[in-house]
């Protein structure tokens, strides 16, 4: 017992000095907190070398004890992953929704859905024709036909464009959409010094060579940035997941930044 | 055999609820939409499936490099045990190989059903593999370890080698069906990519070797190997567990302690290289896109390797602590000793490590001409210096040590699930950023190993010197070799979510979007909670497979024998 009483006093100790001493140093309390985590199951730890010997039990009390340690160690599991912060996925799903919007199915060139639903809605034009047929007499049918047909013809067309928009507005979506903020800082937002710091990219570089380095990474290489650009650690997938019109936004969004204050590495034509 | 049939309840009840959930594929027209798999949603539906198949293909792949060194061992040692455990273990896996076919089966109308476009989309694009390859290696492989287990009493003494040359050739198979089937898997993640061209330019531009040999493929193979090896290993523990606590006598008892020993040595070798193969994995994808590396680290799954260093470490220490209640029974222990020299430099590791891979990071081969040196100078120049410390000394600082270097590896850059939401009460001090690095990250993981293998030489040291009381384990050792199965399987499933959620919302990444609701990355909690789910489903098979492969032999030998009577006399 004594041995218990003077591991669980070293624990207490070590928990109080990582909380003053991370205090001390600035880390916030939520890191705090972490630190007494680790001293408790420092302790914890420590206190189970000294567990005396048991038995195992077994026959009935072993099944349960077993089925009991199985539902003990999942619960435990569950919970733990739960005290971590989660991550909020409404976000995520109006990003995708947004990034997939307009795309095409690459499984579905013909589109079976849409054409299902055309079916059906000509399949009820055609009633109503029918019917207005019946009542109007043969003459009118021609002319009711093609009034029915010109009416689900500007349905089917298009639509992706949405309408134009501000450009603006569409490049920073953009921005935001294909997570250039992990690795580019701007506005002194995002970033980790993955890639380089674009405040200043519109005096460097025109709309049109950035839209260049945007569908091919290796058109351009930031000085200091030479180990990166080796590895292509810019994806080259932007080509694929992008539209056109969307990568026009980004790069007139970006070749907006010219803030001179910020050291935005020289780009050097590679390509 | 003796098979009680509430035994296969739950197993049976599961099956029957997938069944019925993918019955109504056989309905559908050609082109019609998706099923909506009830109450789970057709993603769930299908990660429950896969794990499933995954999780028992993972113990039937790994269990035969198990059995046949076991039957290796036993006919070089001349030592019946491990020919008895080879013997039984194989008997699970015959059961297991059904499973995993019928979980294969299933997965695939599950997939059919769910996402029928994709399916039929990837089929054709591995046709050869689905088709022909690898269910033809499967047969073969069936077939083999049919005749691997039916011939294990007949190809004895001198007809041994023949047997074990069989058990290689399974092994061969296993391993070779694993390695096709991991080119679709690995495809996934990293479909063909080619320079200056677009991915599905580059799609038809490429042979179905192409697609195979992918960059993630071969580091897959080998993650999967030693992490099969692994949990083989760790589930011959728990097999082990099971019969030690249901033996009804001191052979019984001496044997099945004997076989958890062994069972959890070899996982824990093959557990020690996890890490490293597993970064070998992440440094490949990343190195194939850069954005899959903030999206693993900094971004939506950041926290899902918080909670993978805490398992990892978890898992140490129960291996750790395994030895320490291993050690109790070996008489002798008071004669071993280990330099000092050892325990200074398990203090030093985090330290040294972080400092070095902060300099040099891997693969920089200066980081080795200095890590080696450290870490060999126990073994090298401690036989110089006379100071020496016992083995309770080295295994309480072997704890210390693991705890120090799991808590570096689980503080965070910063406190929140993606680095987007990152405001300064949740982030790292400026002064202590390096704590959130990667380099440290290494580090702490290369002490947790090393720590770990100082305190396995050690103990392989007592085992060599000392005598082991078999059968007189500590009974919480059993709850142990349990967790440490549990754990495993639970960190496969947390991985394996990982590895799976990479291709962000694309099925195949970024030919083939995913334009379903459900292609958002899920919270923590929630793929937590189902993978708890699915391990405990995986247990309750694995344990029916375990009572009807082994309490049918406990059963049989107890059976009085009978007096032969002579037909005249009745």
């Amino acid at each position: 017992m004594g041995k218990v009483i003077v591991k669980v006093l070293i624990g207490l100790v070590a928990a109080a000095g990582f909380w003053f001493t991370s205090m001390a140093m600035g880390f916030p309390p939520v890191f705090q907190t972490m630190f007494i985590v680790f001293a408790l199951t420092g302790t914890f730890v420590f206190l189970l070398l000294d567990v005396p010997h048991t038995t195992p039990p077994s026959g009935v009390v072993g099944l349960i004890s077993v089925i009991g340690f199985f539902c003990l160690v999942g619960l435990g599991y569950g919970a733990a992953a739960s005290l971590w912060p989660q991550f909020e996925t409404g976000d995520e799903q109006e990003k995708i929704a947004k990034v997939l919007n307009g795309k095409e199915n690459p499984l579905d060139p013909w589109n079976a859905e849409e054409i299902t639903n055309r079916i059906k809605e000509l399949d009820e034009k055609g009633k109503a024709l029918a019917e207005r047929m019946k009542n109007l007499g043969g003459d009118q049918s021609a002319v009711a036909a093609a009034a029915a047909v010109a009416s689900v013809a500007p349905a089917t067309g298009g639509g992706g464009e949405g309408g134009g928009g501000d450009i603006m507005k569409l490049g920073e979506e953009q921005w935001q959409l294909q997570e250039c903020y992990n690795c580019h800082k701007i506005r002194g937002e995002g970033g980790k010094k993955r890639g380089p710091e674009l405040d200043n990219i519109g005096s460097l570089l025109t709309m049109e060579e950035i839209k260049l380095k945007i569908l091919d990474p290796k058109s351009f290489m930031a000085e200091g940035f030479e180990k990166e650009w080796e590895k292509g650690r810019m994806p080259d997938k932007f080509k694929d997941v992008m539209s056109d019109s969307e990568v026009v936004a980004l790069a007139t969004w970006l070749s907006e930044f010219k803030n001179t204050s910020v050291a935005t590495p020289k780009p050097i034509k590679k390509k | 055999m003796n098979i009680p049939p509430r035994n296969l309840i739950g197993v049976m009840a599961f099956l029957a609820l997938c069944v019925a959930g993918v019955s109504s594929v056989y309905a559908q027209a050609p082109g019609s939409p998706a099923v909506q798999f009830p109450y789970t949603g057709n993603r769930t539906a299908v990660w429950i499936v896969a794990q499933l198949h995954t999780l028992l293909g993972a113990f039937i792949l790994g269990a035969p490099i198990f059995v046949v060194m076991a039957e290796w061992l036993g006919f070089r040692k001349q030592d019946p045990r491990y020919d008895r455990m080879a013997k039984e273990v194989t008997k699970i896996t015959v059961i297991l190989f059904s499973m995993t076919a019928l979980t294969g089966g299933l997965f695939i109308f599950v997939l059919l059903a769910t996402y029928p476009q994709f399916t039929t989309w990837f089929v054709n694009q591995f046709y050869m593999v689905f088709a022909v390859i690898y269910p033809l290696l499967f047969i073969v492989g069936t077939i083999v370890l049919y005749a691997y287990f039916y011939t294990w009493d007949a190809w004895k003494g001198e007809k041994k080698g023949r047997h074990i040359a069989l058990g290689v050739l399974l092994n061969f198979l296993c391993m070779a069906t694993m390695f096709v089937v991991n080119g679709p898997t690995s495809f996934m993640n990293t479909p063909v990519q080619v320079e200056g061209i677009s991915a599905a330019e580059a799609l038809a531009a490429a042979s179905l070797w192409d697609k195979i040999a992918n960059v993630s493929w071969m580091p897959l193979n080998l993650h999967r190997i030693d992490g099969n090896v692994a949990f083989g290993g760790f589930v011959v523990g728990l097999i082990a567990a099971y019969m030690y606590m249901g033996a009804k006598n001191s052979e019984e008892r001496a044997y099945y302690d004997w076989m958890g020993f062994v069972g959890n040595l070899i996982a824990v070798g093959a557990m020690l290289l996890q890490p490293f193969t597993g970064l070998l994995l992440a440094y490949e994808m990343c190195d194939y896109d850069f954005s899959f590396c903030p999206y693993m680290m900094a971004d939506q799954l950041s926290m899902f390797f918080e909670m993978q260093g805490a398992v990892i470490g978890v898992m140490f220490l129960g291996c750790n602590y395994y030895v320490w209640l291993n050690l109790r029974r070996i008489e002798g222990i008071e004669n071993v000793r280990m330099t000092i020299l050892a325990p200074i430099v398990m203090v030093l590791s985090p330290v040294v490590m972080v400092a070095v891979f902060t300099e040099y990071w891997i693969p920089e081969p200066m980081s080795l001409a200095f890590l080696v040196p450290f870490v060999l100078s126990p073994f090298i120049f401690g036989r110089f210096i006379p100071l020496t410390v016992s083995v309770e000394t080295i295994m309480k600082v072997t704890f210390l040590m693991v705890v120090v270097s799991t808590a570096i590896w689980v503080i965070p850059n910063g406190f929140a699930a993606t680095e987007g939401r990152l405001t300064e009460e949740l982030q790292l001090p400026e002064a202590w950023e390096i704590l959130g690095k990667m380099p440290t990250k290494l580090g702490a993981i290369f002490s947790l190993v090393f720590v770990t293998v100082v305190n396995y030489v050690l103990y392989g040291r007592v085992i060599r010197q000392g005598t082991i009381v078999w059968g007189k384990i500590d009974g919480v050792s059993q709850f142990l070799l349990i967790f440490l199965a549990f754990t495993s399987i639970w960190a496969m499933g947390l991985m394996g979510a990982v590895r799976s959620l990479l291709r962000k919302f694309f099925h195949s990444y970024n030919l083939i979007p995913d334009f379903t609701a459900e292609s958002f990355t899920p919270t923590l909690s929630s793929s937590a909670w189902l993978i708890t789910g699915i391990a405990l489903v995986f247990f309750v098979i694995v344990s029916a497979a375990i009572f009807i492969a082994l309490r049918s032999v406990v059963l049989k030998e107890r059976e009085p024998e009978g007096v032969p009577v002579h037909a005249g006399n009745k």
